[in-house]
């Protein structure tokens, strides 16, 4: 049975059907390309290389980085709307203007390319070493202390009581990125990004090795909830570099301009570099 | 650069909102609730009604970038 056979009209049950088992078969490969990106992209990393520029901006994001970024917003332009309208459609009982296998096809075009993404991501980040966005655990209240500060001051208040956190006490400096990005934005983004690719592989495995029905049916609907998490944090990480200017110049092009170096939501140092 | 950052943020939240209101419509659907029980719909909901709010968020701060793109964002 070919790929070409089963991607075009002669398809041995149905044209659903046919793309889950190329998705399926294809997912190695689709795995073993992103850690190669991954690979690739940590061997071409210039360690110990300048991290400030002639003009003083700083360096914030490798190539890898900015690039690995970008296929991930491909990825999930292509996956998010098309999965969306899956869970969508099937709830409001609509067609859509597309036949379904195609909603599917596209669907699964998009979660190759998050895949690719993320695995690459992961292996990069193993490669170099590079924890930037992480904050160590043993320093757990400092950071939160510095997230209240960081939120407007009606949530960061509530928050301090809630955590019984001392507001009037100094943060420090949270290093390379925010608070705001090390204790909520990444390990939210993390986490939503986590439980999609697990619960989307778990899906997809089901046409490869026989999965009990409940277990289908508790990932699906995790698979749903992880979209629900990363439909909001994406909405939110847009507000907020939106609102940092100089943060979406850093992620198109790695630096970080000179004139924000000092603030507190584009810290002086480096990034992943 | 940012003008069309903003409008292109603004063009992000449209269909935001429209998963954002069939999420929360189908929390109030008979089919949902007789399929898929009361848990099914209160997810609908929160989850609409989140999508909502942070969809508000953005398009606020899409729309300042629009009227004013030099001042808004440090």
């Amino acid at each position: 049975m070919t790929i070409a056979g089963q991607s075009g009209t002669i398809q041995p049950w149905s044209n659903e059907l046919g793309d889950d088992f190329i998705f399926v078969r294809a997912l190695p490969a689709v795995l073993a390309l992103g850690v190669l990106y991954g690979l690739i992209g940590g061997w071409l990393s210039p360690a110990g290389a300048s991290a400030r520029r002639a003009d003083g901006a700083v360096r914030r994001f490798s190539t890898t980085t900015v690039l690995l970024h970008a296929l991930l917003i491909v990825g999930f332009l292509i996956a998010l709307p098309t999965g969306a309208w899956q869970y969508l459609g099937g709830i409001l009982d609509v067609q859509g203007p597309l036949p379904t296998y195609l909603y599917y096809r596209i669907h699964y075009i998009g979660a190759g390319i998050v895949l690719v993404s993320v695995f690459a991501f992961v292996t990069y980040w193993w490669m170099t070493g590079d924890r930037s966005l992480l904050f160590p655990l043993d320093d757990c209240a400092r950071y939160l202390r510095g997230f209240a500060q960081e939120l407007p001051s009606m949530l960061g208040t509530r928050l301090a009581q809630l955590l019984r956190l001392d507001l009037k006490q100094p943060a420090g400096s949270p290093g390379a990125f925010s608070f705001y990005e090390k204790v909520w934005s990444f390990p939210t983004f993390g986490f939503g990004i986590g439980l999609i690719t697990i619960t989307g592989i778990v899906k997809l495995l089901r046409y490869a090795i026989p999965i009990p029905g409940p277990i289908v049916w508790a990932d699906s609907t995790l698979h749903v909830a992880a979209m629900v998490i990363l439909i909001i944090r994406i909405a939110d990480h847009l507000r907020y570099t939106l609102a940092h200017w100089p943060l979406v110049v850093a992620i198109a092009t790695g630096w970080l301009p000179n004139r924000v170096g000092q603030t507190r939501a584009a810290p002086a140092t480096g990034g992943d570099e | 650069m940012r003008r069309i950052a903003g409008l292109l943020a603004l063009v992000w939240c449209l269909p935001n909102l429209v998963v954002a209101f069939w999420m929360v419509q189908g929390a109030f659907v008979a089919k949902t609730a007789q399929h898929e029980g009361i848990v099914a719909q209160a997810s609908l909901l929160l989850g609409g009604l989140l999508i909502a709010l942070f969809t508000v968020l953005l398009a606020r701060q899409a729309l300042r970038m629009l009227a004013a793109p030099e001042a808004s964002g440090a």
